[in-house]
């Protein structure tokens, strides 16, 4: 009688506790503060937290006219976040594999799929890792590892590939002519 | 004679016992069926302690959603990075570098927008949007490698590998 009484309480409360990291494992948001040791290691060090709330307060400083962060604002319509973490070294070897690990069992969990994965040994190597809710892109994670640099992006909601793909030639990066190659394939 | 009614209730009684039977015949012992005092007993510890438990996991996760929301925007930190060729405004950018102290730089603009502000909001809307920028210039940064490997990958002409038939 008393064990399952005492069932009858452990249960739900196990269930309660364990409520919570499920709802989280779900989500696209990746915790990436396990390689927040590394910034004492890095010569330099990015980290960007752009949560829904900035996100929201940010796109109301994007223009309309401006194209560039027309593009900027379109994309980040619906986004619940951004998250980045860069670290760039001096030396080789400065982070581990199990550094990397943290982040690929996360993105190895349900719903996940990797879409992308590019090796160079000059260039440094690129995974990227998609997150379907039903049909819908729920978020996006690129890992970027060389040398010396490390670099995890995390997209939380809805992105749309397309018009992040419109931003290469913006911000900074060379125009890869992605939409252009699509024309001529076309024709 | 009298005393036979007491004994084995022959006789007749004394109107005083009488009166005392009828009196007290009211407490008689009735037959009935047994009651258990169970089933008129509730127990509610089983309840109590669920509601207890559910009240406290609600307590917790409300304690994680604040602690969540409140550390996450209190970190703008970011790098220096090449200034983007098309974006004319300065950005306002902090460095974490072993040799170098934070730095930043804060320009208001967007007059219209900025009313609706009011100033601590509109440098943490600005802060934000400078982040989003390098943040995206960076994710686009990565993902144009894999353009330019796949594009190197790919075969120059479709055709290249097919054989004439016939």
């Amino acid at each position: 009688m008393k064990t399952l009484f005492r069932m009858k309480i452990t249960m739900p409360l196990i269930l309660l506790i364990a409520l919570p990291i499920v709802v989280q494992a779900q989500d696209a948001h990746l915790q990436l503060s396990s390689l927040d040791h590394l910034a004492g290691k890095a010569n330099q060090t990015v980290d960007v937290n752009v949560d829904e709330r900035l996100m929201k307060a940010a796109a109301k400083l994007l223009s309309d006219k401006d194209a560039d962060e027309r593009g900027v604002k379109q994309l980040v319509e619906g986004l619940k976040g951004i998250y980045v973490k860069s670290f760039e070294f001096d030396n080789a070897g400065e982070y581990t594999t199990a550094d990397l690990e943290t982040i690929r069992t996360q993105v190895r969990g349900p719903g996940w799929t990797r879409l992308v994965n590019v090796t160079s040994k000059k260039e440094g190597n690129v995974e990227v890792y998609l997150l379907f809710n039903a049909e819908q892109v729920g978020g996006l994670a690129v890992l970027y590892t060389e040398e010396k640099e490390l670099t995890v992006v995390n997209i939380v909601g809805p992105v749309d590939l397309d018009k992040l793909a419109k931003l290469e030639g913006q911000l900074g990066v060379p125009d890869l002519e992605i939409e252009k190659t699509k024309k001529n394939n076309e024709k | 004679m009298k005393d036979d009614y007491l004994w084995d209730k022959t006789g007749q009684p004394e109107p005083e016992i009488q009166k005392l039977e009828e009196i007290l015949g009211t407490l008689r012992y009735q037959p009935k069926p047994l009651e258990l005092p169970v089933s008129r007993r509730r127990n509610y510890l089983p309840l109590l302690a669920i509601a207890a438990s559910l009240l406290l996991a609600l307590v917790a996760g409300a304690v994680w959603l604040r602690s969540r929301n409140q550390s996450v925007p209190q970190r703008h930190e970011a790098q220096v990075v090449p200034p983007a060729p098309k974006i004319d405004e300065p950005e306002p950018e902090t460095i974490r570098d072993k040799s170098k102290t934070a730095i930043a730089v804060v320009k208001p603009r967007h007059k219209s927008v900025s009313s609706a502000f009011s100033k601590r909001e509109r440098e943490e809307a600005l802060v934000a949007k400078e982040q989003l920028m390098l943040a995206l210039r960076l994710t686009t940064e990565k993902l144009s490698l894999i353009h330019r490997k796949t594009l190197n990958t790919t075969p120059a002409s479709p055709i290249k590998n097919q054989h004439r038939v016939g």
